[in-house]
């Protein structure tokens, strides 16, 4: 290299650099690795309404306040196509090379725990909209916070449930996807299974990206459980759903987690998805009010149906919203963009917002909601528990 | 096990091993003619799904239009071997291996880049209810599938062992020089048993369609499950790709039964070595054929 080569190349690494720090010092970058496509694609793309949804009525209010001005928000997304290695380079990149200075956790709990080494590494603060398992938060790092309350907050109500109003139950099923949440969910029932003495007569797991289910299904046949659990993602959880179908497998009680609160696996399933139950951390039935931009749970499912014709938010897409609108809330406590500083706020957050109560315990796991349990009843999300918010009771039996 | 879960993990597995039959036929006919792997097959395959799921969107049954389907992927086939696969087919087997590798990246993230990796799924077919014949219980449409399945890989075999043209692939098969020298012309034959695999990959990809969502993130296992059933069946023999596709099948099934639903494709990786060690001709295949 000679040296006017040496000087072109020192003077636009330099430009290139101040370019970066100018853009990071007007506007607040939020990098959002998401499964867009692939099999996880149904529930990346909620999360990624939600983040749009706050980050639109962010700019409408003229921005982030954040000291003495207003920042605007550039969510940069990153599609890693549904394979977690990918989400870690997305991660990795969105940080170096997209200057982000906060981000937004990959989808789901064993994305999230990838993802979150990156995070901590760069000390960069990372929310996680969709990670509940644990041992996501187990970890020990102190830069990641999630909005998802652990699994047996989940399995737990419902194990009360289906034992107080179905009590001819008394043989489980369990038939979890290998991936973190399910297996998480599968371990946290089956301690419910052991307290309630009942009997569990199957518990399998199947691989990611598993499409033929027939074999597990007939052995669970032969067990002939009166509840069945399964844990997984929507396209797991459909595809599972069909296969009981064509083998006749029937149940008293049908579980699944998660995806059965989404509108996509109603409209997939139609009259199959019928009497099937489940639990999520947060339904638009609830009612918060809130010191967040939103307001209110009610206000904040009206801007979403306004915002999307009318779709009625889920708890994947409400969590989305909810983590832009917890960062926008530690960004104006410390009037800072400065990524240890936004860290202590949320460690030491305590507000209510439309999402309910935030309040993250030592692991940055929240500890202060109550999710609700539900069954699809005609076609529609019917809440069972808890009881300030209940619309009916659980009915029994599958077609 | 009683014999009543042991009759549907079989009739599960026979069902199975149908789609299978149909996926290993045409790869066998490549490798056991041409002595090229074709790595492009488990993309073919894909291929084959997309435009059934889009042609049932127009209103065309996926069972039929495996009948459009397998000729326009065939003709793909037979100008894939013509113009470029040609080209190299007297070179060591690594550099074929390698070039269908590289057609088969180029085809699977076409297909990413113009249909995303999202799952698509074309609902139930027939809308009937599962049969039920004693404790067994049997999806109608995944039966049609297996049976259409083998139906295409029998078909193939009739048209090898009774067309003057088949009879020719068969002959280029047990030996090219002496083909060549009784006037067959040998490189029309390699385009056309070339196009002839993609054709079956083209409707065994319609008959999945029918039972399983699409993505190309499946082309990597549908290509596992063509070496297996090939190499369980034996080299070249598309009647051994029917034994071994309903033997693939039937294993896989019982095996996750008995070993764990997530092990699946494992059982089947230790079949394929136990074959590979034992009889590494297959079941159908004969000893210093080639």
């Amino acid at each position: 290299m000679d040296r006017r080569s040496f000087l072109a190349g020192s003077v636009a690494t330099v430009a290139a650099s101040s370019f970066a720090t100018a853009q990071s010092a007007d506007e607040i970058r939020i990098g959002a690795p998401l499964p867009l496509t692939g099999p996880l694609a149904p529930e990346g793309r909620k999360q990624k309404r939600g983040y749009d949804l706050w980050a639109a009525e962010v700019m409408k209010r003229g921005g982030v306040e954040v000291g003495n001005k207003k920042l605007p928000v550039r969510i940069i997304y990153s599609d890693y196509q549904s394979a977690t290695p990918r989400g870690v380079q997305a991660c990795e990149f969105l940080v170096n090379q997209e200057k982000a200075q906060f981000l937004f956790a990959p989808f789901g709990s064993g994305a999230a725990k990838a993802g979150s080494a990156i995070a901590e590494r760069y000390k960069i603060p990372m929310l996680a909209a969709t990670a509940s398992s644990r041992e996501v938060y187990d970890q020990g790092f102190k830069y990641l916070f999630g909005t998802f309350t652990p699994n047996e907050t989940l399995t737990d109500p419902l194990a009360a449930l289906v034992v107080a109003k179905a009590p001819a139950v008394k043989k489980v099923a369990i038939f979890s996807r290998n991936d973190l949440l399910p297996l998480s969910l599968a371990t946290a029932l089956r301690e419910g299974v052991k307290r309630h003495k009942l009997d569990l007569v199957f518990d399998e797991k199947f691989a990611i990206g598993a499409l033929d289910f027939a074999a597990p299904l007939t052995q669970m046949r032969a067990a002939a459980p009166d509840w069945i659990f399964v844990g997984g993602y929507i396209n797991d959880l459909i595809q599972v759903r069909t296969q009981m179908r064509e083998l006749g497998l029937k149940s008293q009680v049908l579980t699944m987690i998660a995806g059965p609160a989404y509108e996509e696996y109603i409209q997939a399933l139609k009259g199959a998805a019928e009497n099937v139950s489940s639990a999520s951390w947060w339904h638009p039935s609830v009612r918060y009010e809130g010191e967040d931009m939103f307001g209110s749970t009610q206000k904040y499912v009206e801007t979403f149906k306004a915002a999307y014709n009318g779709d009625v938010p889920d708890y994947a897409e409400a969590s989305a919203s909810a983590i832009g609108a917890i960062l926008q809330l530690a960004l104006k406590k410390t009037g800072t963009t400065d990524g240890p500083a936004v860290r202590d706020a949320l460690a030491a957050m305590n507000v209510k917002t439309f999402w309910g109560p935030v309040h993250f315990g030592p692991s940055g796991q929240i500890d202060s909601l109550t999710p609700p349990v539900f069954q699809i009843q005609g076609g529609k999300t019917v809440v069972l528990l808890p009881d300030e918010v209940k619309q009916g009771d659980l009915k029994l039996g599958i077609s | 096990m009683n014999a009543a879960i042991l009759a549907q993990v079989v009739v599960n597995g026979l069902l199975l091993g149908g789609l299978y039959a149909a996926i290993a036929a045409g790869f066998s006919l490549v490798w056991g003619v041409l002595n090229v792997v074709n790595m492009l097959h488990g993309s073919a395959v894909v291929l084959g799904a997309y435009a059934a799921f889009f042609g049932w969107q127009l209103g065309i049954n996926p069972f039929l239009a495996a009948l459009l389907v397998g000729p326009a992927i065939g003709l793909l086939g037979w100008v894939v071997q013509r113009f470029i696969v040609q080209r190299v087919i007297a070179a060591p087997v690594l550099i074929t291996l390698v070039l269908t590798f590289a057609l088969d990246l180029i085809l699977n993230n076409a297909m990413l880049a113009a249909f995303t990796a999202d799952y698509r799924k074309i609902g139930s077919i027939t809308g009937l209810p599962p049969l039920i014949v004693g404790s067994v219980a049997i999806s109608a449409d995944r039966l049609i599938a297996a049976v259409l399945g083998i139906a295409a890989t029998f078909a193939v075999h009739l048209y090898l062992t009774r067309s003057r043209l088949g009879r020719a692939i068969v002959a280029v098969r047990m030996d090219q020089e002496t083909a060549r020298l009784m006037g067959v012309k040998v490189e029309h034959i390699y385009a056309l048993t070339f196009g002839l695999g993609l054709a079956l990959a083209g409707v065994a990809g319609c008959l999945i369609a029918a039972v399983f969502p699409i993505s190309p993130l499946n082309s990597g296992s549908y290509l596992g499950v063509a070496f297996v059933a090939c190499v369980l069946g034996g080299l070249g023999s598309v009647n051994g790709a029917i034994i071994g596709g309903l033997v693939l099948g039937v294993v896989e099934s019982l095996g996750s039964m008995l070993v764990g639903a997530e092990y699946g494709v494992t059982v089947a990786s230790v079949l394929l070595i136990l074959m590979l060690l034992w009889r590494p001709q297959g079941l159908l295949g004969r000893a210093g054929y080639d």
